[in-house]
């Protein structure tokens, strides 16, 4: 007893300098925890990644270029991404730059399209068994099928390019909306009838936000797909994007060039998921 | 009559077939009364209320109201649903104000917003009208869907069980503004509304509808009130009609629990034996 009551004064002496920084020093470091842990393992795995590429280039003497080799010409890219020396020699960034455009133009489109025509699926039995079926037929068909189409109707390999993405952005927001309206609980549809909604406020105030997430998983799922196909098609189109500096780069015999390319694709491809798990996670509603 | 139920009988299909929930409803009731139907849980309360709602078809029979068969919900009727139905993505204040917006004419937006404000504070929720319905506790999501019922001014409330989840406390300043509302319309709004609460039915209602337990519920026993208003729940315990109504609510109510006591006795018996 006596001990712990003379100790007080000076634990509170003590404490009163650095209460602030124990306060706050503690929850973060536990909040942070998480995310080390996963950076450690991310780390962990590319590093076993990265050893084996370099045992494998060893193996090989050095016909698949191995991980000092690469790095060295992925600083060569980064170094001066936006240099442009004429149709066929640009920066990095500037093929970057172009895909992105792309894939956001075709997919801006195949949203606009697909997302009303899924609340009309999901909200309408007829036009359900009507559509459904050419969902069915046409979302397992490779949108790389469609290239000759659109090169048709286009006649120019940029705008087919885009036609593709369009056609790839369909399928994956089109079934997820209409599935986020189809199931729209008899509870919400109820209040709307109990007060009277209008059409609009319903869609607005009930359709919507309820589908709304279910709509962004499709959206993500649509431009995860868009980001795989729009390389495979700038390797058919040529001119100019990321697919197009992969396939410019194996042409010119750098398979260096190659593997930064690789790098580079998934890493915006990942960089697009997480912006959109950013937005599912936004617009979701329920705890 | 203002509102007329006549032999009424609502089936759900199932995987199993036909689903019988209540058969042989016939129930009158005038403009500006108030009713309330008590009876065990799954008994078809709340299928009543909802072809009364207008939410379902009756499979049999009719419902109407001044004459007029009811083909579907309207905001001639402000419910309160038993399980609060609360847009999830919308705050205190919005849910009620939506509701509004869309079910009452002839009111300016800004004469709208008033009336929100209005209900908000008569269920005591102004400091939470930005809060969502995740963030509130049952009772606070109740106050929100009595609120949204109310303020859209119906000729008719149906109420199920919409006090089910509020503290005694607040249950009490509840049923005084609902009374008080009821007073300010000359006495003019038809009230239905289920309970568990049999002093509660008995404080507010002219009539109690006591049903039979289900499959293929009916009515048991209609009590006819004759307490004067104004009621005072002090003064109401004291007087013998309340204590003669209760006894005969609680008995219509018990006698099957006793009977499943007896029923638990004699298999508790068999096993020991
Ligand atoms: N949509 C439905 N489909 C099938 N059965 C239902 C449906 N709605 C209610 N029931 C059944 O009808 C009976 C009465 O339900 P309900 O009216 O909710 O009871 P209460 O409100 O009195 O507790 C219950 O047995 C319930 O399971
Ligand atoms: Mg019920």
């Amino acid at each position: 007893m006596m001990n712990a009551q003379t100790s007080t004064p000076a634990i509170e002496l003590q404490s009163s300098t650095s209460l602030a920084s124990r306060i706050s020093v503690k929850p973060i470091f536990q909040k942070l925890k998480p995310s080390l842990e996963s950076a450690a393992y991310t780390l962990g795995g590319f590093g076993i990644l990265l050893l084996g590429w370099y045992l494998i280039s060893k193996v090989t003497a050095d016909a698949l270029p191995g991980p000092f080799a690469t790095l060295a010409v992925f600083w060569e890219l980064i170094k001066d991404p936006f240099y442009d020396y004429g149709p066929n020699d640009k920066g990095i960034a500037l093929q970057l730059i172009s895909s992105l455009g792309k894939v956001f133009l075709g997919f801006s489109l195949g949203s606009l399209v697909a997302i009303p025509f899924g609340i009309l699926m999901g909200a309408n039995s007829f036009c359900r068994k009507l559509l459904y079926p050419i969902v069915q037929i046409l979302k397992p068909v490779s949108p790389l099928a469609w290239f000759p189409i659109g090169l048709a109707v286009f006649q120019s390999a940029g705008s087919a390019t885009i036609f593709i993405i369009f056609i790839t952005s369909l399928w994956s927001t089109l079934i997820n909306t209409a599935f986020g309206v189809s199931t729209i609980p008899a509870d919400h549809k109820n209040v709307a009838k109990a007060f009277g909604f209008s059409t609009w406020r319903y869609i607005t105030k009930i359709l919507i936000p309820y589908s709304l997430p279910h709509i962004i998983t499709g959206l993500r799922l649509s431009i995860s797909v868009a980001w795989l196909v729009i390389v495979a098609g700038e390797m058919l189109s040529g001119g100019m994007g990321i697919g197009f500096f992969v396939w410019d780069s194996w042409n010119a015999l750098s398979l260096e060039k190659v593997i930064c390319g690789i790098l580079i694709i998934g890493l915006v491809g990942l960089l697009l998921d997480k912006i959109f798990t950013l937005l599912e996670k936004r617009f979701s509603y329920s705890n | 009559m203002y509102l007329e139920i006549k032999n009424l009988e609502i089936s759900f299909p199932t995987p199993k077939g036909k689903y019988t929930a209540v058969r042989n409803i016939d129930l009158e009731i005038k403009k500006g009364e108030i009713v309330s139907i008590i009876g065990h849980s799954g008994c078809g309360k709340s299928t009543i209320m909802n072809a009364v709602g207008g939410m379902l078809t009756p499979t049999k029979g009719t419902v109407t109201i001044n004459g007029q068969p009811v083909k579907g919900p309207g905001p001639d009727r402000g419910i309160v649903f038993q399980n609060y139905s609360l847009l999830p993505w919308l705050t205190v204040y919005e849910n009620i104000f939506q509701a509004v917006d869309a079910a009452v004419k002839n009111k300016t937006r800004d004469e709208k917003k008033e009336i929100t404000e209005k209900y908000i504070k008569m269920v005591g929720l102004s400091s939470h009208r930005e809060k969502l319905p995740k963030q509130m506790s049952g009772g606070m999501k109740q106050r929100v869907a009595i609120a949204r019922a109310f303020a859209i001014n119906p000729d008719m409330l149906l109420l199920d069980e919409p006090f089910g989840a509020l503290d005694a406390l607040t249950k009490g300043d509840m049923h005084i503004e609902l009374l008080k509302l009821w007073n300010l319309e000359n006495r003019s709004k038809t009230i239905i509304m289920v309970t568990h609460d049999i002093e509660e039915a008995i404080f507010l209602s002219d009539r109690i509808v006591v049903m039979t337990d289900g499959p293929a519920a009916t009515i048991r026993e209609i009590e006819e009130l004759h307490l004067p208003r104004p009621r005072n729940k002090k003064e109401i315990v004291s007087m013998p009609e309340y204590k003669i109504i209760r006894e005969r609510l609680l008995s219509l109510l018990m006698d099957k629990v006793e009977i499943d006591q007896a029923d638990f006795y004699q298999a508790a018996e068999v096993e020991v034996g």
